[in-house]
Order: structure tokens, then sequence, then C-alpha cells
């Protein structure tokens, strides 16, 4: 719907190409106007901001590969986008981008309980998933915590995580189909009617998780999966951080797989209180783990039993069980909230996303701490312990001089510490531009040459997301490659 | 250069040629370190030889119709664990590693690697990850590419690559785990794997139910039920009458439905089904070691070896929508009636990959897995074979027709092995 | 419409990369409140603007992107900027949706003065808002004269729009068997109970005085519901007082980026009420807009101060009567109805518990829950007149979630009551649109007339 706005006019300096956008998707569906194009100048991560050339925003996925191969034949740089809540950059248009903006594709096209799978357009909203299938006792498993506004082509792209994907794995383990635009505007389909196994090679796996590099998804089969017959949530204060990071080893180690194992620390604690959803956390703890575990009602108490018994060998300071769902729901909204909930304690923040080994947990946190005492920032700590998934979250204010830099060279050397013990530098944010330069961390040269050896099988010409996930020797080898 | 000069002739074994199942290679080369693999690798491209891949073996009869490339690279005496950090759940292993010694070997730590692949006793990491290879447990545990969280892989022109890491949870880059994983070595030598593990269930119980053939109809809208209760079944795996006979003595469609969880929640799902299974249906449990037994001879179903007297055999994996596995296993009952051969099938209602064994004189096995074929394809699916001899794998497709984006796989085997060296015609549409 | 000038203030040297702010330095958008915002974006899906276009310009992160920019001199105060300011329904389901407290409403507010500033309105807006804003709402004699409901319609240009619309159904005068006791329409109780200082409680126990804010719509259009507020509070025991200053709350006027009107309204009303401890008011718009003036006095400390002052005072009826005790009707009403939550209630007051409360007391109301029953309406005061598309788009939204089978539609709020009442006659449907307070007065008066009839009988 276009609001307020006399007709639009495509003046001198504006090209052609908007012309040809408005034939392929319809005047309305066209955004070029400088506003406009600031208003899409990043997505959740706001470091680094630069303007597209137009956001189009098409129906269909014919609308769609008309408009890549438009630009495929125009040489024009293009990229896809849901909801923008990615929090490493990926949607940002680095090469004044055309953004195909997939929000308006954003329909649930079935849903086959025998089959246990669904299929939804790029746009559709993660959450809505699970609330359309939830009176039939169904869900849909990965829950990152922007699922209330994130789309699910957004998740592929990014291969989204999730305080649950603990037990029930990411969102790769969660794709059975996919039907790709390509970046020279062929369609594909790979996985139809969610048949397992396609023969050849894994291209859901690797499109999974590609942060749109490798083409843009139009048309997504997920499983689904039926709700566990109990939930039970523990929620456990501790005065010492170490307490806390042994009853998560313990935890795992007495074999049992929660839900979810989340953990915040002191400062993360006094910012989800201070927010829009406080649970009344008491602010003198040093942490505090957020355990949930589901199954068969039968076997659940036996094992909330033994975490609390965990728990209070790692003397714990206050440990209870979730009263009903609305206890439940607090806690997790205020959990869930928490990225967000910092702008209520700090002007802006930097959330990073480092991988470490379970066993690793309490040096690597001590670590954090000193690189928050050497740069002088805050870092508040909310992460998902069960699988190592750190999120330091990096306080600062950028109108102080430097300060922004600063958060950002903290943030590097929190990743560099996770690399360091063996890990990750993203574990379901992606790298984006965010984190470019700290794939050297993990990957050589070489092995970034063997991935975009692989993009360009799919997006020779690299038009599409140009500049995001491989740092430049990558690029440079890719130039030296085509001088040659 | 020699093939002496890049290992030590200890190392390299002149290999009988005419192996029924072909794959084989003029000489085989026994590995022990990646540096090595990496030398051979490099040798081989350099010189235009041409490298099959060999774990135990009980995958050469799947795909390929060479019956010898020039090395015959056999990875079974580059075994072991390398590091395993119980609070961390991973595992990393060398890929000649055998199933069974690493499960073992996690047991005395109270872990497992959730994975139910043929063979263990024989069949390597290396080639359940390179197959990926699943079990009827795929149900609630997935296949491999759902367990390996990093790789290293030699090129074939002896780069070596690292994919993925050791953290459960790992986004940078591309998920290369996902190439490696099922591309039947065409497109490197994994030279190590990572996995992520799950502890050993504190209780497990397997539950045959059973239809006889007259009140059959019944069990399809049973399963319906079953799989939209709460009940977490671990398997839920449909064997069509012959395999139910020849497994468990029961001549009928049977479910080989199986429960893993604290020992309370085991007896509550036992005791579901005990109050909420039809009266026609006949209810076997098994307990531990019976179970352990029957899986056992569950893994062992699939041929590994040629066979010993005149007729041929043959192993078809299938994948369909998950209730379209009553379909082939009702196809899979009327061939062994009618096809001349012995048709065996299972298939996994909740996670619709099926597996069907022929046995019979060639001529009725062909007819039969072109037949398992027609149905898959009909129904929407698509069928591989996965055990044939080599001259019968001349004859037919193993992979099927090429899919429509066969030019993407086509370009990734091109990036990864542009002298075509690896494992070559072994994978979909002769990659 | 034509806007080809740019208001704004010169931009620095290009070798700064920051520029100057490009508003007006009086009544400057707050920083403090963009600072809050980290641009995660939990916010779109509760925008109803950014659901109907998926536009992030047109989303409370995009606004607050865009208000930003403006200050940090990255964009002039041109029409794209003034669009996404305007489109804003100020529906405040953002603010409950932000997990930072982001006070994306009050920046919007801001950044429309600062337009309205930089170009005055001109062409019909500027006669309807000079018509009805300036003209016509802050003067009780005018609104009074204007008095009924059809030339009310006919000034305002409303009839046009709500023709056919079913407005005039609204009036709640029908609910089956009761119409004995329906008050009439179109006596303002201003001018009802002038020569009244104080309305005294009923019944002995007296718990206190309140002041009671009229509002001037609710008080000419909707006068039957100000009646029944003043009747539920007086058989609660509490004494009401109408203060005579007071004046329009002045919501429209911010709303509409005129926020010199908006303080100047504001100051009449906190001199109106100096004397009232407490101040009740049963429109959801007018109550927030009041609790809201501190606002509108970042630059005037003195007024600020008793600004804050007043804004305590004042209270939703639904939380009064929540707060205070109220009687629960012993009569049956035995009717099914639905609960719409007026955005300036429930995300501008956090009042969602209470009006849903008074309805379950009431024996025979059954609740039936609507979904997303705090999505706005389209209503949003005047929007509906300035943005019909999209007032309407936001309707239909809101009509798809209505449950079926439902005797009336309750809620807190005149302006949703209008659009709502629009959207029951636009689907062919039936049910009544009522003030929640109603059905509490109807369950207290029908309890009392059957009483009288009781006593009647036994007399006889």
């Amino acid at each position: 719907m276009q609001l307020m706005r006399r007709k639009k006019k495509v003046s001198a300096n504006q090209d052609h190409h908007i012309e040809a956008f408005f034939k392929i998707v319809g005047e309305k569906e066209v955004l070029f106007e400088d506003v406009d194009m600031l208003s899409y100048n990043c997505d959740g991560f706001t470091i680094h901001q630069h303007s597209p050339k137009a956001v189009v925003f098409p129906k269909n996925t014919r609308e769609v590969a008309a408009l890549v191969k438009y630009c495929a034949q125009n040489d024009l740089p293009f990229l896809a986008r849901g909801a923008g809540t990615g929090l490493s950059g990926g949607a940002t248009p680095l090469n004044n981008e055309v953004i195909i903006s997939l929000v308006k594709m954003k329909g649930l096209l079935s849903v086959d309980y025998e089959n246990r799978k669904a299929v939804v357009q790029p746009g559709y909203v993660n959450l809505h998933l699970t609330n359309s299938i939830s009176s039939k006792g169904y869900y849909y498993a990965p829950d990152p915590s922007s699922q209330y506004v994130c789309t699910i082509g957004g998740n592929v792209a990014e291969n989204a995580g999730g305080a649950h994907c603990l037990k029930y794995g990411v969102t790769t383990n969660h794709i059975l189909g996919l039907e790709v635009v390509m970046p020279n505007g062929d369609i594909i389909s790979i996985g139809e009617d969610g048949v397992p196994d396609s023969p050849g090679y894994d291209l859901l796996g690797l499109l999974t998780g590609s942060e749109g590099t490798l083409g843009v998804v139009t048309e997504i089969t997920v499983r689904i999966l039926k709700n566990p017959e109990m939930k039970q949530t523990v929620l456990a204060y501790f005065d010492q951080v170490e307490d806390g990071s042994r009853a998560v080893s313990d935890i795992i180690s007495a074999g049992i797989v929660p839900a979810a194992l989340e953990m915040m620390d002191q400062t993360a604690i006094e910012g989800v209180e201070e927010g829009s959803f406080p649970v009344g956390h008491p602010r003198d703890i040093a942490a505090l783990l957020l355990i949930e575990v589901d199954g068969i009602a039968a076997g659940i108490d036996e094992q909330i039993e033994e975490i609390l018994a965990v728990c209070r060998n790692n003397h714990v300071k206050e440990v209870k069980v979730a009263e009903d769902d609305a206890e439940r729901g607090r806690w997790w909204a205020n959990r869930k909230t928490g990225f967000g909930a910092m702008g209520a304690i700090s002007p802006d923040y930097l959330v990073q996303d480092g991988v470490i080994p379970r066993s690793r947990l309490p040096e690597v946190l001590e670590q954090i701490n000193e690189i928050s005492r050497k740069y002088e920032l805050r870092i508040a700590n909310i992460f998902h312990a069960g699988d190592g998934n750190l999120h330091p979250l990096i306080l600062f204010d950028s109108r102080n001089p430097g300060e922004t830099q600063k958060a950002v060279d903290a943030g590097s050397a929190c990743l560099k510490a996770c690399s360091d013990a063996g890990g990750s530098i993203t574990g379901e944010h992606g790298v984006g531009i965010e984190k470019i330069e700290e794939m050297r961390f993990i990957f050589s040269d070489e092995e970034i040459e063997a991935q975009t050896r692989i993009r360009e099988v799919f997006n020779p010409g690299n038009l599409l997301n140009q500049g995001k996930l491989f740092p430049m020797p990558g690029r440079c080898l890719e130039v030296k490659k085509a001088v040659q | 250069m020699e093939l002496e000069e890049v290992v030590s002739p200890q190392q390299i074994m002149k290999t009988a040629q005419g192996h029924a199942l072909g794959n084989g290679g003029e000489h085989t080369v026994y590995p022990e370190t990646e540096d090595e693999i990496a030398r051979i690798l490099t040798y081989a491209s350099e010189n235009g030889k041409s490298v099959s891949i060999i774990g135990g073996g009980t995958k050469r009869g799947f795909g390929g119709t060479k019956d010898s490339d020039d090395i015959l690279l056999s990875l079974e005496k580059f075994a072991g664990v390398i590091e395993h950090v119980p609070g961390d759940m991973t595992v990393t292993v060398k890929p000649g590693t055998v199933m069974k010694d690493i499960q073992e070997f996690l047991a005395g730590h109270n872990q497992m690697i959730s994975l139910d692949p043929e063979w263990p006793e024989y069949a390597t990491i290396g080639g359940i990850v390179a197959s990926n290879s699943s079990g009827p447990k795929r149900l609630k545990y997935g296949s491999a590419r759902d367990h390996v969280i990093g790789m290293r892989v030699v090129y074939p022109d002896g780069r070596i690559t690292r994919t993925g890491g050791k953290v459960v949870k790992n986004v940078a880059g591309y998920d290369m785990n996902k190439l490696f994983v099922g591309s039947m070595g065409t497109l490197g030598v994994i030279s190590e794997i990572t996995l992520k593990l799950r502890p050993l269930p504190k209780q497990e119980k397997l539950v045959l139910l059973s239809f006889s053939k007259e009140n059959w109809e019944k069990l399809r809208p049973f399963t319906v039920s079953f799989l939209d209760s709460t009940i977490e079944p671990v398997s839920l795996e449909l064997m069509n009458p012959a395999l139910s006979k020849k497994l468990a003595d029961i001549e009928s469609y049977t479910l080989a439905v199986a429960f893993e969880d604290v020992e309370s929640a085991v007896a509550f799902q036992e005791n579901w089904l005990v109050e909420n299974k039809p009266s026609e249906m006949n209810m076997t449990v098994m307990e531990k070691e019976e179970a352990v037994s029957f899986w056992k001879r569950f893994t062992e179903l699939s041929p590994k070896d040629p066979s010993s007297s005149s007729d041929i055999r043959a192993s078809v994996k299938t994948g369909s929508k998950n209730m379209d596995v009553f379909h082939l296993m009702v196809e899979a009952d009327r061939l062994h009636h009618e096809s001349g051969a012995a048709v065996y099938g299972h298939g996994g209602l909740g996670h619709g990959v099926a597996k069907m064994y022929i046995e019979g004189p060639e001529d009725k096995v062909i007819t039969a897995v072109k037949s398992i074929r027609a149905k898959a394809e009909e129904l929407g699916g698509y069928a591989v074979i996965t055990h044939l001899p080599l001259a019968v794998r001349r004859q037919i497709s193993v992979w099927g027709n090429q899919p429509s984006y066969f030019f993407l796989l086509s370009g990734i085997k091109k990036q990864a092995d542009p002298e075509k060296i690896l494992n070559t015609g072994r994978f979909v549409g002769g990659i | 419409m034509s806007m080809a000038k740019d208001y704004t203030m010169e931009k620095q040297p290009a070798c700064s990369t920051k520029s100057l702010s490009n508003y007006f330095p009086e009544d400057h958008p707050d920083p403090a409140k963009w600072d809050d915002c980290v641009h995660c974006g939990m916010c779109l899906e509760a925008c109803p603007t950014y659901l109907e276009t998926g536009q992030e310009q047109h989303s409370p992160r995009g606004r607050v992107h865009l208000i930003h920019a403006v200050a940090e001199g990255e964009i002039k105060m041109d029409q794209s900027f003034s669009d996404a300011v305007f489109t804003c329904l100020d529906c405040r389901a953002c603010v409950t949706a932000c997990p930072a407290d982001v006070e994306v409403g009050g920046l919007i507010e801001e950044a429309r003065g600062q337009i309205r500033r930089a170009e005055p309105l001109t062409g019909w807006k500027k006669a309807f808002s000079s018509t009805i804003l300036e003209k016509l709402f802050p003067h009780t004699n005018r609104l009074n004269k204007v008095g009924g409901l059809l030339r009310f319609y006919q000034t305002s240009g409303l009839q046009s729009l709500t023709r056919k619309s079913g407005a005039m159904n609204l009036m709640p005068d029908h609910l089956s068997g009761m119409e004995a006791i329906m008050p009439n329409v179109g006596h303002p109780v201003r001018e009802k109970y002038k020569n009244m200082p104080v309305i005294p409680a009923k019944g002995d126990e007296v718990k206190g005085r309140v002041a009671f804010m009229t509002g001037c719509i609710m008080d000419v259009m909707f006068s039957d519901i100000n009646d029944a507020t003043i009747d539920v509070l007086t058989h609660n025991g509490s004494e009401v007082v109408i203060p005579k200053n007071q004046t329009c709350c002045g919501a429209l006027h911010v709303h509409a980026g005129d926020r010199d009107s908006g303080r100047k309204l504001a100051k009449q009303n906190i001199e109106a009420f100096s004397d009232s401890d407490t101040v009740v008011i049963n429109s959801a718009g007018c109550g927030c807009a009041l609790q809201e003036y501190p606002e509108l006095f970042k630059d005037e400390p003195e007024w600020k101060e008793k600004a804050e002052e007043f804004s305590e005072k004042i209270q939703d009826i639904s939380k009064y009567l929540y707060d205070t005790g109220y009687e629960k009707p012993q009569t049956e009403m035995k009717t099914r109805i639905t609960y719409h939550d007026a955005c300036h209630l429930a995300h501008g007051q956090g009042v969602r518990e209470e009006p849903r409360q008074i309805l379950r007391d009431i024996p025979g109301v059954e609740v039936v829950d609507m979904p997303n029953a705090d999505t706005c309406c389209g209503s949003a005061g005047v929007y509906n007149l300035t943005n019909p598309d999209m007032a309407n788009a936001v309707l239909d939204r809101k009509m798809e979630n209505i449950p079926e089978n439902l005797e009336m539609i309750s809620m807190g709020n005149p302006g949703c009551m209008l659009q709502m009442a629009m959207g029951v006659q636009k689907y062919g449907r039936s049910e009544r649109i009522v003030h929640t307070i109603q059905l509490l007065d109807w369950a207290y008066k029908k309890q009392k007339e059957e009483q009288r009839q009781l006593q009647t009988s036994g007399k006889g």
C-alpha cells in the first residue's frame, strides 16, 4: 500500500532500472527515494550502514526470478532480505544493491500433519508457524530469540539456532526442501515434497546457512514436530559464575539432554530487569541458569530431581521450578528479549556469538572478563550454555569518540578467545560483514578459498550479496584467477 | 615418481583383479596418516592416476561401473579415536575406525554416537559418513549429516581443508560438512571426523507390533494416531511380512517400535501401547539382550559381499513421503510373492527412508529393482541401488534420473576434483 | 499535495561525516529516546502499518531510524520523511513489544511537531485542522452548540465517510428488553450537571471525591457513556466534580504535530484540575494524552513539574474502579461479548486486565477472547480521516479477528467505538459496540429496576 504519497516520479538521476522493476512487480512495490533507502541501510547490525539502490517487493517466485534475471543481465548487485533482524549485517547492501524484500511472500502454503511437514514462503514469520499448528499439538523447533518477528527465509539463510536447539538441532536439521531462484534467475527445487536424502550432494545443507550468497530461497519445506507431552523449566541462581558453569557440565554429564540450558550473568540480569519484561531476578547474584526439560511426563520428574540435585551440589543460592505455563512464559520472554533489553542500560551494544567446547566455559568467561577490563567496557553475557554458544554483549556509547571501534575490537577479542579455546566465531548469527575478518581466526586462506570456489558454482558473477562472509584473500584469489 | 616413493612399500599391495563388486584398484595402498593420504593423492593427481576409496568394504557394491581404478585407497589402517572430551559430548576419530569400536569405547563413558548404520562391526565411520548412512533410529536421531560437526578432508590435489569445527553449533562460512557427508568420496578423502554424542539411554525397549495380513489395513490409522500422540518412539519401522518372518518369525506386517528414555518413561510408553493398540494387533516386547540381538540382525540385512551362489543380491534405498513407506512395503510384499525374487523390506513411517533387500536370479532381481524404483517414483520419491554386483550395475542406473539441478552437482565436483581422479563414476549422473 | 521546499537548516561542510541536526532547536526530538533503540526489530510484527506495507520506513524502528537520521543531518525533513512519521497510527503497540522501552510514541509526536513547524499545513488538511482542532474541540460552547450528532457530522466532514456506516446504530439504547432504563442521547453531562458543583455519592458511605474529565467527543457524541460513568462512580460511593474550566485534552493536536496548541490546552487543564487529587476519564486516548503532558514541557521546567504532578492524578475509569473496588452486580445480563483493547489503554496506559475483570464480574456476561485483541482498529484519533486507506486496511485486519456469534464488542475509547462500528457495518455484522462502563451501569440499573419491581409486586 502506498501512503500519503504523490505519484512517484523517477527523476532524471534515477535510471531506467527502476522503470524495469515497476514493470516486474508493479509501481507500488518499488522503493527508491533517499529516505526510504536510508531505512534499509542496515539490519539488526547497525555499525555499518549503506543504502541500497532500490527495494523491491515481489509477491511470488515468478517475480523473484524475473527480478534476479534482470539484475543478472544488467550487472546489478542484489540481495535478498527478510525481516532484517540479522545480527551480522547479512542484509546490509554494501554495493548499492537492489534489495529483494521477501516480506510480502509470507504465506503458509500447506501443512501435512501425517507426513510432519509444512511448506512456507520465505517471508513467513518463524513464530507464526508454531502458532498456526499448535492447536493440533505441533510446533516448529528452531526458535531464535527474534522468532516473534524473524522470517523462516532469513532463518534458512543464517541457519538460525535458538534456545531449544540443544536437544532439537538448528534450522538445517529441520529443512526438508527448498525452492531456490539461482543467481541467474533459474528456479530449482531440492527435496520436493519433503522427500529425505535427495540423491546428490547435500545442497539443502549447503544452502542453509549460506547467508544469502548462493541463491534466493522462495519456498521452504520444514519438518514440524509433535509437542512434547510435558515441559518443566527450572530457574537457578548462583553466587559464583563458576558454580553455574559447573552445574551446566554436571547436568550434561548426568546423561540429561535438556531442551534448553541458558545462562545469564549479572550484567545481563541488570539489563533484562531494567527492560520491558522483568521477572524479579535478584540483582546481587552472579549468574542464573534457565533449564528446560521436555518429553514423556512420566520421566520428567526424575530428570528435574536430578537437575535440582546437581544445582544444589554446585552451591545454588536459590532454585525453583516454574509453577505453570504463564510463569515459564514470563521467564522465556525475559530471556528472549535480553538483547534488545540492553538498550535500557546502554545506548548501544554489540552482540557477539562465539562458540566454545562446553568444558571450557569457566576459563573463557574469565577471559571475557579480562577483555571487559582491558577495553573498559561492560560486557553482559547471555548465552546458550548447553551448547557452548556465548553471546557477550559489549555495551558502549557510540556518542563517545572512538568507543564504537573499542567495542568492535573487544568483540573481536572475545571471538579470538573462543577460537583459541577450540571454538568458532559464530554459532548462529552468521559472519555477514561483521565477522569477516574473524574468519581468519578459524580458517586459512586456502580453506576460505575452498568455500569461495563453491560460491562460484552457484553465484559465478558474484552479484548476489557480494562482500559477505569471506575475507579479502578469498577475493584476491578470485581476482588472481580472473586475471589469469 | 613411483607410488613406492610416496609411501613405504609395505603399505602397498598389488591387488587381485575381477572382484565381483568392482570398485577395486591395481594397487591397494594403506595410508596411516593424513599426510600420507595427501601424498598419495598428490601423486595420483600429478600422474593422472585414478583413485577408489575403501574402508570396511561394506559398500563396495554401491555405485561405480569400473572394475578397478589405479589405486585403491584403503583407510582401514588409519583408525582410532583422536580425542574424546566427555564433558563436551564430542569425539574426534580417524576415518578408518570401525563403528562398533567407537561405540564400545564411548559406552565406557556412558555415551554414544546415536547412529544405527548397517554392519557396525565392519563399517568404518568414514564410509558411514561418506554415504550418509542411517538406520531405523533416524526417526529420533537423524542421519550422519545431523551428527558430523567437523572434518578434515584431503582434496584430490593433496590440499587439506577443515570443515566445521569441534563445537556443536557453528555457522562460520558455508556448512562444508554437508558437502562431504554423503558425497560418496567423490570430492575428497575424509581424514578426520568430529561427531556430537548423546548419553546412552538409561533404558531401552523394543516392541514389535504385528497385524495379520487380513487386518493390516488397520495398521495405517493406528500409525497415524500413534504418531499424533505424545509418545516419542526412537524408531517406527515397518517391515514387510517376509522380513518380519526372517527376523522375528512373525509372518505379518510388523512395526518395530523402539523406546529409549529413563525407565519410568519407557514403561509409560510401553503401557500406552498396551492400552491403545487395536485388539487385532499382536505385541511382542523385547528387553535388553533380546533387543540388541534383534537390532544386530537388522543391521546385517544388507548384502556386503559378493554372492556365493548363482543367485544375486541387491539392496535398494528409497526416499518418499513418510507415510508412503506403507505403499512401498506393500509393493515389497507383492514383489516377494510375484517377482520370482525374495524381497525383504523395511521403512521408517516417521522419516520416509526405506530399504529393500532382494535375492534371486539376476533377471528377477533386476525386474524387482525396477519395479521398486517405478513405485517410488510414482509416489514422488526415488530409489537408489545401494548394492548390486558390478556386472548388473552396468545395466541399470544406480542413482536413477539426474535431478534438474545436476549442473550444480557437476559444478561442485569440477571445483573439487577437476581431474576426476576420486571415486569417479560412483555418484549421481556418473560424477 | 505538494511539498517541494525544504525548511531545514544548512548542512555542515562535506568534510564532516555527521552534520548538525536538521531539526529546529526548539522542542527538539529527544536523543535519549532513540538511544534506547538498538534496531533489533522486535517491534515489526506489532506495528499495524508495517504489517500492512512490509516497509521499514513504516515500522517503528524504521521511523526511529529516520528521526535519528534527521538529527544526524543525514536526511532532511522532506515529504518522504513526513510520510513515514505521519503514517504512524500512534497506537503504541511497539512500546509494548519493545524490549528496551523505547518511547516511540513520544518521539513520533516530537518529530511531527518539527514537521509542522517546518511546513505548516495547506489545502484541505489545513481547513480540517483549523475547523476541527482549533475552532471546535477546544471550545465547549461551540461543541455543545454543534450539539447533536448529525450536525457534528455535517460540520466535520465525517458524514461522507461514515454515511451508512452504522454510526447511528451504535448508540447503545437498544439492548433487548432494556429500553426503558436507557438514557436519552445528546445531553452533555457538562450541561446536565452545570449547576451541581458536587454530584453526590449514592448510598451512605462516601469513599472519596473524584474529578471527571468529560472529554469533548465523549461528552457530545457519547454523553450517555459519560452519564453511565458518573452513575457508576456515584453508585460505588464516589462524589464527582466536573471542573468547569477543563478543555479538550489536546491529543489530536499533539498527534497532528500542533504541539503549541497541545501545550495551551494542557496548561488550561492542569490549572482546571489543580484542586483535584484524582481525575477519572473514560476515554483511553484522552487519558493517555493527559498522562503524557510532561512530554510537552521539556523546555518549560516549571510547567513540566506541574504536568508531572498532574499526570499522576489521571486514572482510567476501569482502573480506578478496579483499584478502589466496586460492587459486583447481582443481576444476570446474559450476553456474549468480546473485549477490544484500545491502544491507548493497553499500550499507552498498561490497562488490560481491569476492564476484562469488570466484564467478567457481571453475572451472565460471557467474555470471549479476541485474538490479537490489542491490535489497533485503525481509528487512531483522526487517522481514519487523514489516512483512510491505511485505516481501512488496519480495520479489515481487526475485523478478521472478531469471534463469531457475539452480541457486543466492548472497549474503552470513543474513537475505537466509531471505527469498530464502521467495521461491523462494513462486514455486515450485527454486534453492538459498547463502552465497558456502560455494561456495568446497565447491570446496576437492571438490578435496581428488578429490586423496584420486586418491591412493587411485594406491596401489591
